[in-house]
């Protein structure tokens, strides 16, 4: 699975927090920031890992959400990471 | 301590109401004399280990809202959607359905008072709502995936606690309407919805706010519901419709149901200047408890009590006694004939809403305090259902050597107890409600005059 690939899935996932502005998921690129760019609430981040661990099959450390940085490559950098530690 | 002079009236009101669209409905019900209960599907659901299947619930569809599913659990509303647009997604995320009620019951209330986007906003106005149980619904889901199937503390996402804490209701209208003034919560039993509306007619009152959005919400739970199941005081055997009979000599229950009772509570002054509908002023508020160290008996003692201190603040001359009458063997008559030994066998008549809709827990007080206001506005007394057959002996309780109460047998109150909406002049409505612990609260509300 390829970071484009990646990108699509999460945007789907994305798409499923009803706490984003759907407007602002158009344009979403991996410089994307979560917080800054689409207005999400720091609390959503928490749910947006979730909903990934149950989309890509993966299950991230405590340590890799403590340190998760807020921008879209960040999440796929993470995924691709855990799928890597299978 | 009351400021001298101050006053607080009740501006507008609002809420969720079994099988009603909205306050109107609820109030044309009740003057109907149409009961609001019903056969509850997802009691049926758990067959023999479910004892009592009816009550005045709601759904999410009747409320216009629409579950979002978490993909891990079926059961769990990850979120909820309004189809109606009434309250904006960012509090939806963080509110369990009581609260969600919540939120609509302020916004209703608002709008009927007429404040204005500052005046809602200020430092003056605060938010006192209750509910009677914690978020079960949300939480039950959220310690099944941990405990049971070894999940992730996350994976039930980041809201369980904003969705679940004790005075969650409170926390999700503050950050809905962003009012500045206080934010809590009191917890009170089957007493919380009065009690969160007296206390924030105290604080209003003494002078600490000038505005209030206050009550108690029950959101829908089979969580909430078999708790009391397994206390076997829930109703059984009748019909839906006649399942809650306070005062009925065949009563054996009360019947659990859920809702909302929100109202805008405001300085009498302040609303009168700038023109606004004014539904009730009231007269007093006061609570006691029995402090004879049983969690659930009531006490003649303690309503006794009750009655002097409300007296003690405000001139107590009710032309309706809204009672908590909740349909259960002990409660019914020793709130009976408390209120018939203060107030003497003539001259008013009592109100048992709870024969129409049933016992909704935390929600009981406010809801039922805004029957008494429909009451007041409508000059009519909603109807005690299913009171048909009332007891021609007394009470074994009436017997008993210490027993200080009237020795009447209920049936001699009759006259006290309408079966059908009457019509007559109502200036003041006292309302009562108890809660476990023996709690006990009562206010009195006037018209307008």
């Amino acid at each position: 699975m390829d970071r484009k690939e990646i990108l699509e899935g999460l945007i789907e996932v994305l798409k499923t927090i009803r706490t984003i502005d759907p407007a602002k998921l158009e344009n979403v690129t991996e410089e994307t920031d979560f917080l800054a760019d689409m207005n999400a609430p720091s609390t959503e981040l928490i749910n947006i890992a979730v909903k990934v661990e149950q989309k890509f099959d993966v299950e991230f450390e405590d340590d890799d959400i403590d340190n998760l940085g807020s921008k879209v490559k960040d999440v796929i950098d993470l995924i691709i990471l855990a799928k890597e530690r299978g | 301590m009351p400021v001298a002079g101050r006053k607080v009236a009740v501006v507008g009101m609002g809420g969720a109401f079994p099988t009603c669209t909205g306050v109107a409905d609820f109030g044309e019900k009740l003057f109907a004399g149409k009961s609001m209960i019903r056969s509850w599907d997802k009691a049926l659901a758990y067959g023999k280990q479910i004892r009592s299947t009816v009550a005045g619930f709601i759904t999410e569809e009747e409320m216009d809202l629409e579950a979002v599913y978490n993909v891990a659990s079926a059961e769990y509303p990850e979120t909820y959607i309004d189809k109606k647009g009434r309250i904006p997604d960012i509090n939806l995320a963080t509110a369990d359905m009581g609260s969600i009620w919540a939120m609509i019951g302020a916004k209703e209330s608002i709008e009927m008072a007429g404040w204005t986007e500052a005046e809602t906003r200020s430092e003056g106005t605060g938010v006192v709502i209750g509910s009677g149980g914690a978020g079960h619904v949300i939480l039950r889901n959220a310690w099944h995936g941990f405990f049971q199937e070894g999940r992730k503390s996350r994976a039930a996402g980041s809201h369980t606690v904003d969705r679940a804490m004790v005075y969650r209701d409170a926390a999700n209208v503050s950050c809905y309407i962003k009012n500045r003034g206080v934010c809590e919560s009191i917890g009170s039993a089957c007493a919380t919805g009065l009690g969160n509306i007296g206390y924030a007619y105290r604080l209003i009152k003494f002078g600490l706010q000038d505005r209030a959005i206050c009550g108690g919400v029950e959101g829908t739970s089979l969580e909430t519901f078999i708790g009391f199941d397994g206390m076997q005081v829930l109703s059984k055997g009748f019909a839906p419709e006649e399942s809650s009979r306070p005062f009925d000599l065949q009563r054996n229950g009360f019947v659990c149901s859920f809702g909302g009772g929100i109202v805008a509570l405001e300085e009498y002054e302040m609303a009168k200047a700038r023109g606004a509908h004014i539904y009730g002023v009231i007269d007093e508020y006061f609570n006691n408890s029995d402090g004879d160290g049983d969690m659930f008996a009531p006490s003649f003692a303690g309503q006794h009590r009750l009655w002097a201190g409300l007296a003690e603040g405000a001139r107590i001359k009710p032309d309706v006694v809204k009672v908590h009458g909740t349909s259960t063997p002990i409660g019914d008559i020793i709130e009976l004939l408390c209120v018939t030994d203060v107030l003497g066998e003539e001259g008013y008549h009592v109100s048992a809403p709870k024969s129409q809709f049933g016992h909704m827990l935390g929600a009981a007080g406010s809801v039922e305090f805004i029957a008494a206001l429909l009451m007041l506005e409508n000059q009519k007394v909603s109807p005690c259902l299913n009171s048909s057959t009332l007891n021609t002996e007394p009470e074994a309780f009436q017997l008993k050597e210490g027993w200080t109460g009237p020795v009447k047998p209920v049936s001699e109150y009759r006259h006290l107890l309408p079966q059908e909406t009457i019509e007559k002049e109502i200036n003041q409505i006292v309302c009562l409600n108890y809660g476990f612990g023996g709690t006990n609260s009562a206010i009195a509300v006037s018209r307008d005059v």
